[in-house]
């Protein structure tokens, strides 16, 4: 058990992506959701990398490479969004933006 | 002792703990900086993994550019807006750590129950000192077997960089030129007088105690111009 394995990058992925997802669950904060989807895209890329690295492989890491470019766009288009929602709607709050519902 | 495990725990632990400081701090600035704190120990689990340039990666793209967006983006919003605690009804916070723990416990079990093996692959430490290296090993990889999702990557990259620019324009650039307009009227050689009475633009900040008490201006100077509209853009728009 004291030898590290894959197992335990796995599990430390696993509660990393679940933090953050009851971070998404809970909070109300656009901005703070925007970070725990940042934590998960994380999680998820320690366990691309622990499984490349379990089968001598590279196309785990060529995979984290990928994800880390998506994250990037994913984060200024977000971002962006949350700039345009808080200047018309003078709030970050989740449950303000209601427009398409009602 | 192996020390590989101590450094391991301790990474982790830090990671998770600063990843309930995200969820928990009640202060969008602290979650940023226990986001920074988590992803540079990530950093140092893909060491361990054997992952150096990712490593390298994620403290440049995570903590040096999303993370510095993200608080970019803290200072542009409402402050008024930001603290946060309407927080989520009391219903769904219950379900949303009942889901997460019953979610973690699956996830355990399958991890550890796990029998499935991957394919051993040729990258072994062995081969990927012979190559060079890491870097030079993980650039092999893309730039043969992912050469074509390493193109669409960059494609995507430069359809964010448009779409944010896009959608973080203000909305009403118009108002805010006339605007402009307006308050340069304030200016000492403004042309006043191609204005009708009533709208001149007054400087905000009054010359002397004077001209606080009476509201007129007292030394400001009105140049003659023969045609306002060729000497200032101030008088275009009133035809």
């Amino acid at each position: 058990m004291t030898d590290v394995g894959t197992d335990h990058f796995l599990l430390l992925s696993a509660v990393l992506f679940i933090i953050g997802m009851m971070g998404v669950l809970i909070r109300r904060n656009m901005i703070i959701i925007f970070m725990c989807v940042e934590l998960m895209l994380t999680a998820a890329n320690i366990t691309l990398v622990a499984f490349g690295w379990e089968n001598n492989s590279m196309s785990g890491q060529s995979f984290v490479v990928f994800t880390i470019a998506v994250a990037a766009a994913e984060a200024a288009v977000g971002l962006a969004i949350i700039l345009a929602l808080s200047r018309r709607l003078h709030s970050v709050d989740i449950d303000d933006m209601r427009v398409l519902r009602d | 002792m192996p020390w590989d495990f101590v450094a391991f725990m301790l990474l982790a632990a830090i990671c998770v703990i600063c990843a309930g400081g995200v969820v928990a701090s009640a202060n969008p600035v602290h979650s940023g900086i226990f986001l920074g704190i988590c992803f540079i120990h990530v950093a140092g689990i893909f060491v361990m993994l054997g992952a150096e340039f990712l490593a390298v990666v994620q403290v440049i793209v995570y903590t040096g550019a999303i993370l510095v967006l993200l608080l970019f983006v803290l200072m542009l919003v409402d402050p008024d807006a930001l603290p946060e605690f309407t927080s989520a009804h009391p219903v769904q916070r219950t379900v949303a750590v009942l889901l997460g723990m019953v979610l973690l416990l699956e996830v355990s079990v399958a991890i550890l129950g796990r029998t499935v093996k991957g394919v051993a692959s040729n990258a072994t430490p062995e081969n990927i000192a012979l190559v060079g290296g890491n870097t030079q090993a993980l650039g092999r990889s893309l730039y043969t077997e992912y050469l074509l999702p390493f193109e669409i990557a960059s494609l995507v990259l430069t359809v964010g960089v448009i779409g944010a620019i896009v959608l973080a324009m203000p909305e009403r650039l118009g108002e805010r030129v006339r605007r402009r307009g307006t308050i340069s009227l304030g200016h000492p050689r403004g042309t006043d007088l191609v204005l009708p009475e009533g709208v001149r633009g007054e400087s905000p900040i009054p010359d002397s105690a004077a001209e606080l008490e009476t509201g007129l201006p007292s030394r400001r100077e009105v140049i003659m111009v023969g045609n306002a509209r060729d000497y200032t853009t101030v008088g275009r728009g009133r035809q």
